[in-house]
C-alpha cells in the first residue's frame, strides 16, 4: 500500500469517527432539549390567579391579604360574566319552549367551558374533586381552555367518502341575538383581568405532594421514592458486589467452577429487567414474603439482583487494575493476604469500585420493569423512612409511564410528565457527574 | 475514610429528612383495573385527607388485582370484572375468601375517531367489526378507509367484559386487532388515529374521541343507570373477608355524598 492510500483510509477514518460522534451528540440534543425545555415549564410558568388560591389553600403558601385584594380585583370582571350567564338563564325561562331546548343544549358546554377556564361561580362550594374547584392555573392551558369556549368544534361529514376535517365556529354566533352573545367577546377581551397570568416560580413543584392524582401539585413523593429504592439497592448489592469481586479475583482457583460463576454473572447482566421484576414479585414478594404487599425493600432487593452483576464486574476491573508490584511489596513486607488486600489493594481500586457503584446507582434509580410488581404506585404519599420495609411508593420511572398512558386527564398534565422525565434524567445526571468528580478526588489523593 | 463519614452523614441527614414525614396511622394498600383507578385515586386521596390514613393506589389491570388479593398483597383489589370461578378457587386455596363490592357502574363506550361520520353502531356490526368480517368503514355507513380494531391486553377487566358482552363465545377477536395497555393509551391511540375503533370506560371518554351510540343508545350516566345502553358493567372492589375498620370505611365511601359526588364527577354511573 503506498502513502497516499494510507494517508486516505487514515483520514477517512478520522471523519468517520468525528462523524459518529457529532451524530451521537445531535441526537443527545434532540432528546434532551424538549425534555429540559418542557420539563422547565412545571417549575417556570405564567401562573394565574387559580394557582395562586391552589397553593394558598392547599399548601398554606401566599400571602392571603395580597390574594385577597387579587380576588377582589378578578370578581369585578367574573361577576360581570356570570351575571350575563344569570341574565341569559333567565332569558330562556322566557323564551319559546322549543327554541329555549334548542338554546339548552348549546348553552351546557358553555357554562362548562367557563367552569374549567376560571373555576367554579362564587359560592358553589359543591365540587369535591380539586380538579374541579379551581379554574386554569398556568395561564397557557387557560388560553386553551379559552379557545375551547369562544370556539365550539365542529366535523364536516358532508363527503361521505373520506375522513371529515375539523372546523371551528364561534359559539357567539349560535346565540346570536340573546343576552349571552356579549359574554364571549367580554371574556376574550377580559381574560387576563379575570386570572391575571403572572410569572411563576413553582419551586414546590420539588418538594410538595401531588394532589388529586397529579393534576395538582408536585412531585416529592417520586423523588423521594427512587432515592429509597436505588440507596436500598445500593445497600444490599455494593457490599455484596465487592466481595464477590474480591473472591473471583484473589481467591477463586481457576477451574470449571469459577469460571461456571463467572459466565452466570455474565449471563445475569444480560437478563431483560421485566424478568427481574417478575422474578421479584414471584420470590421476594409470594415466596420469602419480605413484605405483606409491594413494598420498598422488595423493589430495592429486586434491583439490587440486577445491578449486581454490573457491581462485581467493575469492581473485578478495577482490583485486577492495580499493579501487581503493589500487591508484591504489600506481601514481601510481611503482610497477610487480608490485610494486603484491605489496606493495599481495595483503597487503590477504589476509584474505579465506586465508578461502577455510582453508575449502577443511576440504573437503578432510572428502571421502571424491576420495580412494577415489586414496589411502585401509581398514586400515595410520601412514606417515611420508618415505612421502607413495608409500604410501595411512587417513583419517578414508573409514575412517568402511568402518567403518560394511563393517566384518565394525560394530555392535561404533560408538563407535570415532563417535569418528571427532567427529574428524573437530572437525578441521574448528578450522580454520573459525582461519579466523575469523586473518581478524581481519590485518584488525587491516591497520587499525592 | 474521612470520605466514608461523609457519606455516612448524608445518608443519616436524608434518613432525617425523610423520617420527618413518619408513617400515618394504618394504611390501605389497592391493586388492580386501569379503568376504576381514577375512582380509586380519588377515594385515596379523599380517604387520606380525611382520616389521615395513608392509600396507596397500583394500576397493573384486573387481572393483577385477582392475583394480589389471591396472594393476600393488597387489601382491596380494583376490577372492573368479577372474578372468575377459577380464580375464586386459587384463592379459596390460599384460605383467603374474596367479598365482592360493586363500587360504581360503567358504560363501555365504544370510541371512534371525531372525524368518523360513523354515530352508531349496532352490537352485530361491533362483533363483526372485532372479529374481521367488517373490514371496512364504509360497510357501516362510514367513509372508505380499513378499520383498526384496538383492544386491551389479556390482563384487562375491560377486555373479559368486551368478550362477554359484545363478541359472545363463537366470535373471536381478529388477530389483526391491536393491542394497547390501559384505557388511556386506547384512548390516545383513537384520537390520533382517523381510522380506528376502540372500547373505554366511560369515565374516559372526552373530546378527544367520540363515543358512538350502540343499538341507537348514546352512552350516558342515565341510559347506563337505567339499563338502556346494552353494554355495561359493574365495577368491583373486592376484599378478603367481610372488610374490617378502615377498609370498610373506604368500601363504603361509595354510598356517602361525597363519595357519591366524586363518582359522578369523574363521569361514572352510582348504583
Amino acid at each position: 500500500m503506498n502513502l497516499g492510500t494510507r494517508k486516505i483510509l487514515d483520514r477517512s477514518f478520522t471523519a468517520l469517527g468525528i462523524g459518529s460522534i457529532v451524530v451521537m451528540a445531535l441526537a443527545l440534543l434532540i432528546v434532551i432539549t424538549p425534555i429540559i425545555y418542557n420539563g422547565l415549564g412545571a417549575v417556570f410558568f405564567k401562573g394565574t390567579i387559580e394557582h395562586r388560591k391552589l397553593l394558598y389553600n392547599e399548601f398554606h403558601r401566599g400571602d392571603g391579604a395580597e390574594l385577597e385584594r387579587e380576588i377582589a380585583e378578578v370578581a369585578v370582571y367574573r361577576d360581570q360574566a356570570y351575571r350575563m350567564l344569570a341574565d341569559f338563564e333567565l332569558e330562556l325561562e322566557g323564551m319559546d319552549p322549543e327554541k329555549a331546548r334548542e338554546y339548552r343544549m348549546q348553552y351546557g358546554p358553555v357554562k362548562t367551558a367557563l367552569q374549567t377556564l376560571l373555576g367554579p361561580p362564587p359560592g358553589d362550594d359543591s365540587a369535591i374533586l380539586t380538579r374541579f374547584r379551581y379554574g386554569q392555573t398556568r395561564w397557557e392551558k387557560a388560553e386553551e381552555k379559552l379557545h375551547a369556549l369562544l370556539y365550539e368544534s365542529k366535523w364536516d361529514y358532508s363527503d361521505p367518502d373520506v375522513m371529515a376535517k375539523e372546523y371551528f365556529v364561534r359559539r357567539a354566533e349560535s346565540f346570536e341575538g340573546t343576552k349571552l352573545a356579549p359574554m364571549f367577546g367580554f371574556v376574550e377581551k377580559n381574560a387576563e383581568k379575570m386570572l391575571l397570568p403572572r410569572f411563576t416560580l413553582y419551586w414546590g413543584f420539588l418538594t410538595d405532594s401531588s394532589i388529586d392524582a397529579h393534576i395538582f401539585g408536585g412531585i416529592w413523593p417520586e423523588i423521594q421514592g427512587t432515592f429509597f429504592l436505588a440507596i436500598g439497592a445500593m445497600l444490599f448489592a455494593f457490599p455484596l458486589g465487592v466481595v464477590a469481586a474480591i473472591y473471583f479475583t484473589e481467591y477463586a482457583k481457576d477451574g470449571v467452577f469459577t469460571s461456571m460463576l463467572r459466565s452466570a454473572n455474565s449471563t445475569l447482566a444480560g437478563v431483560p429487567s421485566i424478568v427481574f421484576g417478575l422474578f421479584g414479585l414471584a420470590f421476594f414478594i409470594n415466596t420469602l414474603n419480605v413484605s405483606e404487599s409491594k413494598s420498598v425493600l422488595a423493589g430495592a432487593l429486586t434491583l439490587a439482583i440486577m445491578i449486581l452483576p454490573t457491581i462485581i464486574r467493575a469492581a473485578e476491573e478495577a482490583i485486577l487494575a492495580v499493579p501487581k508490584t503493589y500487591k508484591e511489596a504489600s506481601l514481601g513486607l510481611g503482610s497477610t493476604k487480608w490485610n494486603t488486600i484491605v489496606t493495599v489493594i481495595l483503597p487503590a481500586a477504589l476509584p474505579g469500585i465506586i465508578t461502577g457503584g455510582v453508575i449502577s446507582l443511576g440504573r437503578a434509580a432510572g428502571e421502571t420493569a424491576p420495580i412494577i410488581f415489586t414496589a411502585a404506585v401509581s398514586v400515595g404519599s410520601a412514606i417515611g423512612i420508618a415505612d421502607v420495609l413495608s409500604s410501595p411508593t411512587p417513583a419517578l420511572s414508573w409514575n412517568i409511564y402511568n402518567l403518560a398512558s394511563e393517566h384518565e386527564a394525560a394530555a392535561e398534565i404533560r408538563h407535570v410528565q415532563y417535569g418528571m422525565v427532567l427529574a428524573l434524567v437530572s437525578i441521574v445526571l448528578l450522580l454520573n457527574l459525582s461519579a466523575v468528580l469523586l473518581r478524581a478526588r481519590i485518584s488525587k489523593k491516591l497520587k499525592g | 475514610m474521612k470520605l466514608f463519614s461523609k457519606i455516612l452523614m448524608g445518608a443519616a441527614v436524608f434518613g432525617m429528612m425523610a423520617s420527618g414525614d413518619a408513617s400515618a396511622a394504618g394504611k390501605i394498600v389497592m391493586d388492580g383495573s386501569t379503568t376504576v383507578g381514577p375512582i380509586a385515586k380519588s377515594f385515596a386521596a379523599y380517604f387520606t385527607r380525611t382520616t389521615g390514613t395513608d392509600v396507596t393506589v397500583s394500576e397493573s389491570g384486573s387481572g393483577n388485582g385477582a392475583k394480589s388479593i389471591i396472594n393476600s398483597t393488597c387489601d382491596i383489589a380494583n376490577m372492573s370484572r368479577a372474578m372468575k370461578t377459577n380464580e375464586i378457587a386459587a384463592a379459596k386455596a390460599k384460605g383467603v375468601n374474596p367479598v365482592e363490592h360493586v363500587v360504581a357502574l360503567d358504560g363501555m363506550a365504544i370510541v371512534v375517531n371525531p372525524s368518523n361520520r360513523v354515530k352508531n353502531l349496532t352490537k352485530k356490526q361491533i362483533r363483526d367489526i372485532y372479529s374481521g368480517k367488517i373490514t371496512n368503514w364504509n360497510q357501516v355507513g362510514g367513509p372508505t378507509a380499513e378499520i383498526v380494531k384496538i383492544q386491551r391486553e389479556s390482563n384487562s377487566g375491560t377486555q373479559d367484559t368486551f368478550k362477554s358482552l359484545v363478541m359472545g363465545k363463537e366470535a373471536p377477536i381478529s388477530k389483526r386487532a391491536e393491542t394497547q395497555a390501559s384505557n388511556g393509551a386506547v384512548k390516545s391511540r383513537v384520537a390520533s388515529t382517523p381510522s380506528a375503533i376502540g372500547f373505554l370506560g366511560l369515565g374516559f371518554v372526552d373530546g378527544s374521541v367520540k363515543a358512538v351510540s350502540v343499538e341507537g343508545v348514546a352512552p350516558t350516566v342515565v341510559s347506563v343507570k337505567d339499563g338502556t345502553y346494552p353494554i355495561s358493567r359493574p365495577l368491583f372492589m373486592y376484599t378478603n373477608g367481610q372488610p374490617k375498620g378502615a377498609v370498610k370505611q373506604f368500601i363504603e365511601l361509595n354510598q356517602t355524598p361525597e363519595g357519591m359526588r366524586m363518582i359522578s364527577e369523574l363521569g361514572f354511573v352510582n348504583q
